[in-house]
């Protein structure tokens, strides 16, 4: 990195401001909301909102579920940055992390779960499910054009409706009618990094996921192609790159990425069992996170911290007071919305002026 | 299996497919609107969602019609969204039809437990009223034919007759209105309108508004006939299936009527299925809808590709 030019670098540093300007704007708007609308529906605003803010870092127990969060949102972040910097809305995360879940399940509830290979092979064959399961819409787009927002979201929900069945009729369960599976043998599950917190092993893929996708990114000609494609698919086609492989494998990347999260959820400390309906909706937050990330893998885990801060906060404030944590999903479209448009501080007094285009067409008159 | 087919040819069966097909063809109109304008409307799911919460709410302070117009209004409110955010601050389509889709999972479940006082999982306390159903049943004096006539178009929700005249409507504002073609050149290629001095952007904003408006009143008919009153994530990827939907009736008004019959046609087969064979896990009942929906997606590419390989080899 020495050799970089020294205005190339005053370069990166304006644009890494910027962004960090208009999200910084952007978590203040929402969160400017929030104040408000919790102000006009609780009882109790300013307890809610003490312990929207306060609450995660309160004690040793909920820092472990928001260092939790932190890697899981790392993952599904990077899960969803890999299919965005080739520019595919691939929205089968969440349909991933049930069938990594299911695939892990399997292998950890067999004969192979007891020894000591049981955790490594419950994560391989989640990451090997969950790139089967991104695969799918990926191929379907290359080879026959289909949509692969649809394909993607139709899948997700077979891929819950199939865990809730498996679940029920095909897995080992305590008692009948309970929709949770037995404990894993305590050989697959990941091994807990802090005693006493649910901090652990999951942290340690989700670094490694980080490195590893820069790395393909950043530095392979696999990644400097996928980026290509990502900015414009018909010149990448026109030099000489096969658009459609360099897409396939992005989403299958991905969804091994959307894999190993499910086998992060099941095998981790918070869980050690499979139940229905386990990842709460959390795949698709990632959407946020590779927004604001703008994508970059090694910006995700930072805006994981924030965001996984505010998700415990939420939930803590549904606990204990009375308002519900549902709330947060305003603050996530807020964010989303602001950050992927052209939104910047000075942007309301640019609201009433006309719109670009129409100047631009002015100016070109005169 | 007699069970299965004495269902299926009955008056009822139709009745159920109407029944489904409504909430779906609503909301397929709109995003071929959206989509025929070039403004992929991934947003679908989200209005609908909304329109279903705002619709039942409304329902309870006011008449039925009043709580339907609710349910367009908020439907159009979040189109123009939309338009904003895509066309005057210039943010990606897709993703802003995504923050759309998450303000309606957190934000109607928010609403809800406000509107409930503390309910997050449906308003069965909350005093919501249905869409009347057409009653034809005076089409049974007709001699010979009468009483079939009354079966199978009497009992319809008033939104389904609307909805099927819809069709007709966007037909004609597409193909036999100046502002149709507008609509669809803006759609097909924007450079040329542009030229020609029409307002693109304005021209995407007015479909979303539109398409907004028709998925919310597709939520209004789910929240008030077919279901009565709202669970949390009632839509069940309705809008979804809706864009799916759009891209299977081959992006003609029509085509919509037809794709939406079909994936109509097999959720009534889930809604009849578990009575006639409770061998049937429930789970796989549900999935139908949705397998359906990429079976048809993946035909219908293989069929499309196979008609631009043929234009090309002549």
């Amino acid at each position: 990195m020495s050799n970089v030019p020294a205005i190339d670098k005053s370069i990166r540093f304006k644009a890494l401001r910027r962004e960090v300007t208009r999200s910084v704007g952007a978590l203040v708007i929402a969160l400017a909301v929030t104040t408000v609308i919790v102000f006009l529906t609780s009882k109790a605003p300013l307890d809610a909102l003490t312990q929207l803010f306060t609450a995660p870092a309160a004690k040793m127990r909920t820092v472990g579920l928001w260092v939790d969060d932190i890697a899981k949102l790392t993952l599904t972040g990077l899960a969803f940055s890999l299919v965005f910097q080739a520019r595919q809305f691939a929205m089968g995360v969440q349909g991933q992390v049930y069938i990594g879940a299911l695939a892990a399940s399997f292998v950890v509830l067999s004969p192979i779960g007891t020894t000591p290979f049981g955790l490594a092979a419950g994560v391989l064959a989640a990451m090997a499910a969950g790139a089967f399961y991104g695969f799918l819409p990926g191929i379907a787009k290359a080879k026959l054009g289909a949509n692969e927002i649809v394909s993607s979201l139709m899948l997700n929900y077979i891929a819950i409706e199939l865990c809730n069945f498996l679940v029920r009729t095909a897995l080992p369960l305590p008692q009948v009618g309970v929709l949770t599976t037995v404990d894993f043998p305590k050989e697959s599950v990941l091994p807990a990094l802090v005693a006493n917190t649910r901090i652990d092993m999951g942290l340690i893929f989700a670094i490694v996921a980080v490195l590893v996708v820069w790395f393909a990114l950043y530095r392979t000609s696999w990644g400097l192609k996928l980026r290509l494609v990502g900015h414009n698919a018909r010149f990448a086609e026109y030099s000489g790159i096969k658009s459609t492989f360099i897409m396939v494998s992005a989403m299958t990347a991905s969804g091994a990425l959307g894999g190993l999260l499910g086998a992060v959820f099941v095998q981790g400390q918070t869980w050690g069992k499979l139940t229905v309906q386990f990842e709460g909706g959390l795949a698709f937050e990632g959407i946020l996170v590779a927004i604001v990330a703008r994508s970059r893998p090694l910006a995700v885990p930072i805006v994981a911290i924030f965001y996984a801060y505010l998700r415990q906060g939420a939930s803590l404030m549904n606990v204990r007071t009375d308002v519900p944590a549902e709330v947060i999903g305003v603050v996530t479209a807020i964010i989303i919305l602001l950050v992927s448009s052209s939104f910047s501080l000075n942007f309301i007094t640019r609201l009433f002026r006309r719109a670009p285009a129409a100047a631009a067409v002015q100016s070109a008159a005169k | 299996m007699m069970d299965l087919l004495i269902t299926v040819f009955s008056a009822t069966f139709f009745v159920t497919i109407i029944r489904t097909t409504t909430p779906l063809l609503l909301a397929t109109l709109g995003g071929l609107i959206a989509d025929l304008s070039g403004a992929l409307n991934v947003a679908l799911e989200g209005m609908m969602l909304i329109g279903c919460l705002t619709a039942v709410v409304v329902s309870v302070y006011a008449p039925w019609y009043v709580a339907v117009l609710a349910g367009l209004g908020v439907g159009g409110l979040l189109g123009a969204l939309m338009a904003f955010f895509a066309y005057r601050l210039k943010a990606d389509i897709i993703l802003v039809g995504f923050a759309v889709n998450i303000l309606a999972a957190g934000g109607t479940v928010f609403a809800l437990a406000l509107a409930t006082g503390g309910d997050k999982g449906t308003s069965i306390n909350l005093k919501s009223q249905a869409i009347p159903a057409v009653d034809l049943s005076f089409l049974s004096a007709i001699p010979g034919i009468g009483p079939i006539l009354t079966a199978f178009l009497s009992g319809h929700s008033v939104l389904s007759w609307v909805a099927a005249f819809l069709v007709f409507a966007v037909w004609y504002f597409l193909y036999r209105t100046p502002w149709g073609l507008w609509l669809r050149g803006v759609g097909e290629y924007p450079a040329a309108p542009e030229a020609a001095g029409i307002p693109v952007a304005k021209v995407r904003t007015w479909s979303l508004v539109v398409s907004g408006a028709l998925a919310g009143i597709g939520g209004a008919q789910l929240a008030m006939f077919n279901y009565v009153g709202f669970t949390r994530d009632m839509t069940a990827g309705r809008g979804f299936i809706a864009l799916g939907a759009v891209l299977l009736g081959a992006r003609h008004p029509v085509g919509a009527l037809l794709a939406a019959l079909l994936f109509g046609t097999f959720e009534a087969f889930a809604v009849v299925l578990p009575g006639l064979f409770n061998w049937l896990p429930a789970e796989l009942i549900r999935m139908i809808p949705f397998l359906v929906t990429i079976a048809a997606l993946v035909l219908f590419s293989i069929r499309a590709q196979r008609a631009l390989a043929m234009r090309g080899a002549k």
